[in-house]
């Protein structure tokens, strides 16, 4: 499985959009990732948080509803949340247009 | 700040037909002063929960993370994707639009 995981990392890795990816624990621990180590702890904290409070949100507007995906645009990126039951991955890239 | 905004609105209006025409649900447009809503194709009550809910707690909350990460960046568009809908939001200086689809 682990392999499948790398495999699939780089994968995205050589898209060339694509600045980091991080996988993250439900704890905020990040479980793997490609960028560096400070960032990445930084980054888990605060998409933490924003992960649960964007669950919350949608569950207030909807309790039938569920939260499946959030993307972030701003200046220099788009970070891309995307939550699991486990964990939550993390993608940071440079926007499209 | 309301009539700045009804301008603009006006001056949009065949921007938001094509919108509207397009896989939407509906769309709010929210006064950021106040967070209350300034126009809106859905019911009152549903618009003002949605605004209460997204503009009030979210875009904020979003908002400062990206401020966090990094205080020279600022955040200029947003997409919640839900099971049913997805929610694009657009916050701008004086108002902000969220359009579901």
């Amino acid at each position: 499985m682990s392999a499948e995981v790398e495999e699939m990392l780089k994968r995205f890795q050589n898209f060339k959009n694509i600045v980091g990816i991080m996988v993250i624990d439900n704890d905020g621990i990040p479980i793997k990732t490609t960028m560096e180590y400070n960032l990445t702890l930084h980054y888990a904290a605060v998409m933490q948080t924003l992960r649960e409070k964007a669950q919350q949100v949608v569950l207030d507007l909807d309790a039938t509803n569920e939260f499946t995906f959030l993307r972030l645009r701003t200046l220099r990126h788009e970070v891309l949340l995307c939550p699991e039951v486990d964990y939550f991955i993390v993608v940071l890239q440079l926007p499209c247009d | 700040m309301n009539r700045i905004l009804e301008e603009v609105i006006h001056r949009n209006a065949p921007i938001v037909d094509r919108i509207i025409a397009e896989h939407t649900a509906g769309y709010v447009v929210a006064d950021n002063m106040a967070n209350a809503v300034a126009e809106t194709s859905f019911d009152n009550t549903s618009a003002q929960a949605l605004v209460k809910h997204l503009n009030g707690t979210l875009v904020p909350a979003c908002q400062s993370v990206v401020r966090d990460l990094d205080p020279t960046n600022q955040l200029t568009y947003m997409r919640v994707a839900t099971r049913k809908f997805e929610y694009l939001v657009a916050p701008e200086e004086y108002f902000t639009i969220t359009v579901v689809q």
